[in-house]
């Protein structure tokens, strides 16, 4: 029903090319979430989307409807700012009033809507104070109730919990999930949290530079991620990335670098040099880096054929997990897993072998970043 | 310790204001005082009130002159309040090429010492048949106002955060009505103070007024200037005009008093 389609969106701030060529499907009902770091061309997108901020090429479509022109009022579109942008002069009351006089709604069924939303958002104790008297969580929830009683087609959502102490925002980005998904509004939502992200994403769409890195589920993305940016973005520790080259030995495919070699899974090798062979640039000296997230390290403290031996360097504890820095050459590295899973108790210093699992393991081109397997 | 400076704060504060209210009280005694007890030495504080001094000044021009400065000053003010917030928040939101340069160019106005122009406004106003009307004060008053409103006005229009007017132009309204419900009444305290020193200057104004009036549009400070005779000043008949005519910034100043402390301060909104 309500269908957002963004084909080659582009937006300059004088030299900067803030958006570059954006092309997005985001279907009805959908949480899209535009991931990002700052000036990433993730708040100009939606501002475009929202017609605060002109194009200066590409098409926005909404239910098939191009609305590159229309006023920002007229797209049905409602938004919930970082600010919430709360009316200081209004009352809650009217805060919820106002969207829908300008659509000259009749008092009694303004009053029914008002009625309406807050039961639903539970805030009808707070109709009559003005947004100064409200908590950070209650101005939330009129911000939400105030987009939500125009019943607009679209919701954009600008890094809508930010301002929020971190156990509120955990509370709310469950809550905003759930109501979106009982209204079943299409939604796009930006942020710079990659946590956020991935526990209320349909589909993740991480952007760099004004140019969308990967679309996908989150899962996607944490798995499979097209590129270096993307790999190091999500996950959290970050994932581990060491430069290595190719090396062929005794009919193997060894990954080497000065610290260590260790034959690649056959299926794995295969895989990499029918991708090298397409791409026609591959050498076996060809610069590559290796990706491995901290949660695919298995360490062990007896050497292993084909495992690295290491250093612990750090211990960082965290609830039942444990992350461990490990001192490889000039390089730290971070493995993480469950203490009790562990299998034994790194101590400081100590010297522990460690395993790439080798299904969770990427090799990324070092020249243009993109992934190869 | 801490009591005795609090003390010692008030105190000071209680000095301070009676050496500002002393005039006011001098005049405010001096306004119910008869010829005699005016020019006693030393000064009586204690004596009969008498309401002669009022009912002498309100036998005289002094009313139409009220009446004058009134007329001229609240249509300076509703003319120099509109324009100035209009153009206030056009430079505060459009981007407007030499905008810098149109700023300073209004601000500039300002600084334009009034003696400076008297004889060239009297030129034109004598030329245009204008002389001694409300419509010559009003414009020539709209001149230093307007340019006072638009650099007091574009700071609280700076001031209102760019999301609230995204936010009521998502909402379904028009520039013109986010600008009429969101962004005016957001800049209530800035309207207020705005209007009160236009008021304040001009009731108070007397070289304009004195030199392009004479009888018909002549303001209050002009007519009590005219207290003084050859016969010597009537202190009463002064004291009293300055009263009643003090009245009105008063009971301005009385209604808007609490957007008047924020908008002094030029506290942050939020």
């Amino acid at each position: 029903m309500s269908k957002v389609v963004l084909e080659h969106l582009h937006c300059w701030y004088g030299p900067t090319h803030a958006v570059d060529d954006v092309n997005l499907v985001v279907e009805d009902g959908e949480l899209c979430v535009l991931l990002g770091p700052t000036g990433c061309g993730k708040t100009s997108t939606l501002r475009m989307i929202a017609g605060f901020v002109r194009p200066a090429s590409g098409d926005i479509y909404l239910d098939g409807q191009r609305i590159n022109d229309l006023y920002p009022g007229d797209r049905n579109i409602a938004m919930i700012f970082q600010s919430y942008a709360l009316y200081p002069h209004m009352t809650v009351r009217e805060q919820f009033a106002f969207p829908l006089k300008a659509s000259r709604m009749s008092a009694q069924e303004i009053k029914e809507r008002i009625q309406e939303t807050a039961d639903f958002l539970h805030m009808h104790e707070f109709l009559d104070r003005y947004p100064g008297e409200l908590s950070a969580g209650q101005q939330q929830r009129v911000a939400v109730g105030r987009a939500l009683i125009r019943r607009p087609k679209l919701f954009l959502m600008d890094e809508p919990l930010s301002q929020l102490d971190a156990r509120l925002r955990v509370e709310m980005r469950a809550t905003l999930r759930r109501l979106q998904q009982d209204l079943g509004i299409t939604t796009i939502y930006v942020t710079h949290d990659q946590l956020e992200a991935q526990s209320v994403a349909d589909k993740i769409v991480v952007m760099n530079l004004g140019r969308i890195q990967q679309i996908g589920s989150s899962l996607e993305i944490y798995g499979n991620p097209a590129n270096l940016f993307v790999a190091g973005f999500i996950g959290s520790p970050p994932m581990n990335f060491l430069d290595c080259h190719l090396e062929q030995r005794e009919g193997q495919v060894y990954v080497c670098n000065d610290n260590f070699a260790f034959p690649l899974r056959p299926d794995l090798a295969r895989r990499v040099e029918q991708t090298l062979k397409v791409s026609q640039t591959f050498r076996v000296s060809q610069q590559l880096v290796l990706g491995i997230r901290p949660e695919h390290i298995r360490l062990s403290p007896e050497a292993k054929a084909n495992a690295i031996p290491t250093e612990v360097y750090v211990l960082e504890p965290q609830s039942n997990e444990l992350v461990v820095d490990l001192k490889l050459g000039d390089l730290i590295l971070k493995a993480r897993g469950d203490k009790r899973e562990m299998g034994f108790r790194p101590q400081l210093s100590q010297q522990v072998w460690m395993e790439f699992q080798q299904e969770h393991l990427h090799l990324f081109d070092k020249d243009s970043e993109d992934c190869i397997i | 310790m801490k009591t005795f400076k609090r003390v010692l704060g008030v105190v000071l504060a209680l000095l301070v204001a009676a050496v500002f209210l002393f005039p006011l009280l001098w005049i405010l005694l001096s306004s119910f005082k008869t010829k005699l007890e005016l020019l006693a030495v030393p000064p009586v504080f204690i004596f009969r009130p008498t309401l002669q001094n009022y009912i002498n000044a309100f036998n005289s021009d002094f009313p139409t002159q009220v009446r004058n400065s009134l007329i001229i000053a609240i249509s300076t003010t509703v003319i120099s309040i509109t324009l100035g917030s209009l153009t206030a928040y056009g430079f505060s939101r459009y981007s407007i090429k030499g905008s810098d340069f149109l700023q300073f160019w209004i601000l500039s106005l300002r600084m334009l010492p009034a003696i400076a122009v008297v004889v060239p406004f009297y030129l034109v106003f004598r030329t245009l048949k204008l002389l001694d009307t409300h419509i010559a004060l009003i414009m020539v008053y709209c001149l230093f106002n307007i340019s006072f409103a638009v650099w007091v006005l574009k700071g609280f229009f700076d001031e209102i955060p760019i999301e609230l007017e995204e936010a009521a132009m998502l909402d379904g309204y028009s520039p013109p009505q986010v600008f009429l419900k969101v962004s005016l009444p957001l800049a209530r305290a800035g309207l207020a103070t705005t209007a009160i020193f236009c008021l304040i200057q001009s009731l108070n104004e007397f070289l304009l007024a004195v030199s392009l009036t004479t009888r018909v549009a002549d303001t209050a400070p002009v007519g009590l200037s005219k207290v003084q005779t050859l016969m010597g000043v009537d202190w009463g008949l002064l004291s009293a005009g300055s009263i009643v005519f003090m009245l009105p910034v008063v009971i301005f100043t009385i209604i808007v008093r609490n957007e008047l402390v924020r908008g002094m301060s030029f506290g942050r909104m939020r």
